[in-house]
């Protein structure tokens, strides 16, 4: 009994022993892990939009201590590009990727092939037809469209004309925006009718679509565009045609020449999204899930804001317009 | 020497001396070390969070004498613009556009006359806008307010074409060479000191910011986070704060004015980070020393044990060893620590002094039985001496002279031997002859009621017997056997070796004793006969041969008794009393 009773505490000892040894060691371990890699893939890469989301991300990779990489097609309707991109990205050992998809169905297979891997997705901006994704962080497209529609019913007329000057059709964000838009302009009376066309994503393409449709049909008082590109390119119609007084234009995003066009008068509402929350909650989500963390599908409304001429000085809204760099 | 029952199961419960030890020392040291482990916690986590206040404290200060200093610097550059409005136009605008074209920091310089409407411009490589919307620049002035700068929140420049920084506005008003009073306001950005607040860092992930007076925040390493609504600081709270630190909930806030502007630096720190992984570092210090320690604590406690436990372990057989058998016990001392030998060293006194106390107890029992024996034979039943010489006395009547002195020779053998020169010893051959002699006198005076008969195996008769050891039991047979009968008793003596004993027998047909009696027997007092009762033989067998001898009764009423003594076979010479 006495060695017996012996033996149970001198393993009892070493148990504790080497338990309190693990305990003082257990927090070094956590210390070296490596860091995180995240790829950001966008649809393009040199807008004030997405460098706004690129500054975002930034912020939270160093927040974070992560490795990010941002990369975007050329152009905004290249989705082999961003195909490609994807399959790097996974080769090259991300563990998520923060994708913004040029195409719903086209980008689809990429994705889930790097789901398969184990890779975490997490979509911002506009989405992808998959159910791999872990999480939606973005302007909620439909209410955008939805606030773009109250702003075009501004317009004093009595019969309005509704040009709209949309980009790339495959794109999932720009057709919400234009069915919550037309959701809101369909039910006003004095909308009398509503022509849509569909351009490059590009300042250039947008302007000669919008001369040709402006030309066209001369009744149009109202036009709608609903990204940066084809805003400005609106922008610049409207200013080739000196229409700036005759026309109700609203535009989406803040670049520095539309909020030139907005205090001049070509661009008579904003809508403003939060590129940069956009940018920052993609790479935090991300690093919430490579650290275990669930997100079925979740989805997180960013928030987006109506600047008019008149409201475009007041504090809340020269935070959403202008970047602080 | 009794065992008390009960003994046993305390003993099955109880644990052995060694582990109850060390569970004694083990719980004692984690005890106290846990014990230790929350008062170092607390203190030590007293201790880092001062220092991290202070160190939080030393940061903003730092910050703001930074601070301080580029708003000298401002200052600088307003005085060297109110030079220049000594000048004439011409080199004033030159003077200004160089100014903003070589401090990056400087967006524009704007004046104003009286009634807040612009009166001139310089914006470097930036270009005027045409129709301004709103200029968030001009701080409108206070009736009567004092002289001296005025600085505005953080606004988005307004006044230039396609150009919209975040600036600080900042206001003099200057005497202009006419007589009337210009408002001159400058816009600067802060890249400088925010590179500068940028880096500072109060632990892991504490920062400092500017706010001014009305707890709007004039610069944030995080501006764009609190601009895109990701972030939200308390400045609600902090700017009633007085300049000092404020904890709560587990941040620190490090708050100190500006005096020539109303800004105030903030530091926040976390003290969860600070003072966490500070304990951290230290608990974990002590738990490694504590694992030694234990580790320590269970070698010097094994070795303690073997100290004492061991030595006290074989102490405890010894003394039960002792009270199995302490007349053949021999001591073998312990060693070990001080107490032990000290406790070895009474206990050896103890054993001899015990042993030596027993000895002489057998001795003076035996001496007590010798003089028992003794008076007993000197105060010899005169009843019996009476009836045997009357015997005697009527056999000379008679004329049977050869019975007479049969009878006589007999009773002087009897006593004869019983006395036997005052030895105790007898050989077994003298104490046959003593019982026949005492058979002799008592079947003549019974007058041959009873027969009686001797079976000694010849090889028995040298060794020696206790004397006197046959005639009590064979009393006993013809008072309470053979007396009361009828038809003729018989009495049957038998001494046979048995192994290394002999053992005597004597048996009658008498009327038998009950269980009680037989009990009894071996416990009264002397019968009125001879004097010698059968308890003082079997005391006398006992006191010199050991408890293992003496006497056994078997009786059946009306059937006989059996009574038997055991003893050893003792040779002449070998034993002397």
């Amino acid at each position: 009994m006495r060695f017996s009773g012996n033996r149970k505490l001198y393993t009892l000892a070493a148990v504790i022993s080497v338990f309190l040894l693990f305990l003082a060691g257990c927090k070094q371990e956590n210390e070296s892990a490596r860091k995180h890699y995240v790829a950001i893939i966008t649809k393009s890469m040199d807008s004030a939009f997405w460098k706004s989301v690129y500054a975002g991300a930034g912020a939270a990779a160093t927040e974070y201590n992560l490795q990010v990489s941002m990369e975007g097609p050329e152009r905004e309707e290249d989705y082999e590009a961003q195909n490609r991109m994807i399959r790097r990205a996974v080769a090259e050992g991300a563990e998520a990727i923060v994708f913004s998809a040029v195409d719903y169905n086209a980008n689809c297979e990429a994705i889930n092939e790097a789901a398969r891997k184990g890779v975490k997705i997490v979509v911002i901006d506009s989405d992808v037809n998959s159910s791999q994704v872990s999480c939606r962080i973005g302007t909620d497209n439909l209410e955008a469209g939805r606030m773009a529609g109250y702003a075009a019913l501004k317009a004093e007329s009595g019969a309005l004309y509704i040009g709209i000057v949309n980009y790339d059709i495959n794109s999932a964000n720009g057709q919400q925006r234009e069915e919550g838009f037309r959701e809101v302009a369909g039910e006003d009376a004095r909308v009398k009718d509503m022509y849509t066309i569909n351009v490059l994503s590009a300042t250039e393409d947008a302007r000669e679509g919008t001369v040709a449709l402006l030309r066209e049909h001369p009744e149009i008082n109202v036009v709608v565009a609903f990204n940066e590109w084809t805003s400005l390119g609106v922008g610049w119609a409207i200013r080739d045609l000196g229409l700036a007084d005759k026309t109700q234009v609203v535009a989406f995003d803040s670049n520095v020449v539309s909020v030139g066009m907005l205090e001049t008068g070509e661009v008579d509402a904003l809508i403003v999204q939060n590129p940069y929350a956009m940018g920052y909650l993609g790479v935090e989500e991300s690093y919430r899930l490579i650290n275990g963390g669930s997100g079925n599908g979740a989805v997180i409304d960013t928030a987006t804001t109506c600047v008019t001429r008149e409201n475009m000085f007041e504090p809340e809204c020269q935070r959403a317009l202008f970047a602080f760099d | 020497m009794k065992r008390k029952k009960g003994k046993e199961s305390p003993e099955m419960i109880a644990m052995p001396l060694s582990s109850i030890m060390n569970l004694f020392v083990v719980g004692m040291v984690l005890l106290a070390l846990s014990g230790g482990l929350a008062v170092f916690v607390s203190v030590f986590r007293r201790f880092v969070e001062q220092n991290a206040v202070i160190s939080s404290e030393q940061a903003v200060v730092q910050v703001s004498n930074t601070v301080y200093n580029y708003t000298k610097d401002m200052e600088e550059i307003m005085e060297l613009i109110e030079d220049s409005y000594r000048q004439e136009k011409e080199i004033r605008d030159n003077a200004l556009e160089t100014l903003i074209r070589i401090r990056k920091d400087v967006i524009a310089i704007t004046s104003y006359d009286e009634r807040g409407g612009m009166v001139d411009s310089w914006t470097g490589n930036y270009c005027l806008k045409g129709m301004i919307l709103k200029n968030l620049s001009y701080i409108r002035k206070e009736e009567g307010a004092e002289d001296r700068l005025l600085i505005s929140g953080p606004h988005a420049e307004t006044l230039l074409e396609n150009y919209y920084p975040w600036v600080v506005s900042i206001r003099k008003d200057l005497e202009t060479g006419d007589g009337k009073k210009h408002a001159v306001v400058m816009d600067v950005r802060f890249s400088q000191i925010a590179n500068y607040v940028d880096e500072v860092g109060i632990g892991q992930h504490g920062y400092c910011f500017i706010m001014d007076k009305n707890g709007d925040i004039v610069y944030h390493p995080q501006q764009q986070l609190i601009y895109s609504g990701l972030k939200q600081e308390q400045t609600d709270i902090l700017t009633d704060l007085e300049d000092g630190a404020l904890v709560k909930r587990n941040v620190i806030y490090s708050i100190r004015s500006l005096d020539n502007c109303g800004w105030r630096i903030v530091g926040v720190s976390y003290i969860e980070e600070l003072v966490t992984g500070r304990v951290m570092d230290a608990i974990r210090i002590l738990l490694i020393l504590t694992a030694f320690l234990l580790v320590t604590v269970f070698l010097s406690s094994f070795l303690l044990s073997k100290m004492i436990s061991r030595p006290i372990q074989s102490l405890v057989k010894a003394m039960r060893d002792f009270e199995t058998d302490a007349e053949e016990f021999s001591y073998q001392p312990v060693h070990g620590s001080k107490e032990i030998i000290a406790l070895s060293d009474s206990f050896d006194h103890m054993v001899d002094r015990i042993q030596d106390l027993m000895e002489k107890v057998r001795r003076e029992e035996i001496t007590l039985r010798k003089t028992e024996l003794k008076a007993l034979q000197a105060q010899i039943n005169p009843h019996f001496l009476y009836n045997t010489l009357d015997a005697i006395g009527w056999m000379c009547e008679e004329e049977r002279s050869k019975d007479a002195v049969e009878m006589v020779n007999a009773l002087a053998r009897l006593f004869r031997i019983s006395i036997s020169k005052g030895h105790e010893l007898i050989p077994i051959e003298r104490e046959v002859e003593h019982a026949r002699s005492y058979l002799m006198i008592q079947n003549f005076r019974y007058k041959n009621q009873f027969t009686y008969s001797f079976e000694v195996e010849k090889s028995c008769l040298p060794y020696l017997c206790n004397k006197i050891t046959l005639q009590p039991i064979i009393e006993n047979a013809i008072y309470h056997g053979i007396d009361r009968m009828v038809d003729e008793g018989e009495i049957i003596i038998r001494i046979f070796e048995d192994g290394g004993d002999i053992v005597f027998s004597v048996s009658d047909n008498g009327v038998g004793m009950s269980q009680e009696q037989c009990r009894n027997i071996l416990k009264s007092e002397p019968g009125d006969q001879t004097g010698i009762g059968m308890k003082n033989v079997n005391d006398r067998i006992k006191i010199y041969f050991g408890e293992k001898y003496g006497m056994t009764i078997q009786s059946e009423l009306d059937e006989g008794t059996c009574v038997s003594i055991r003893m050893p076979k003792v040779e002449e010479n070998r034993y002397e009393v």
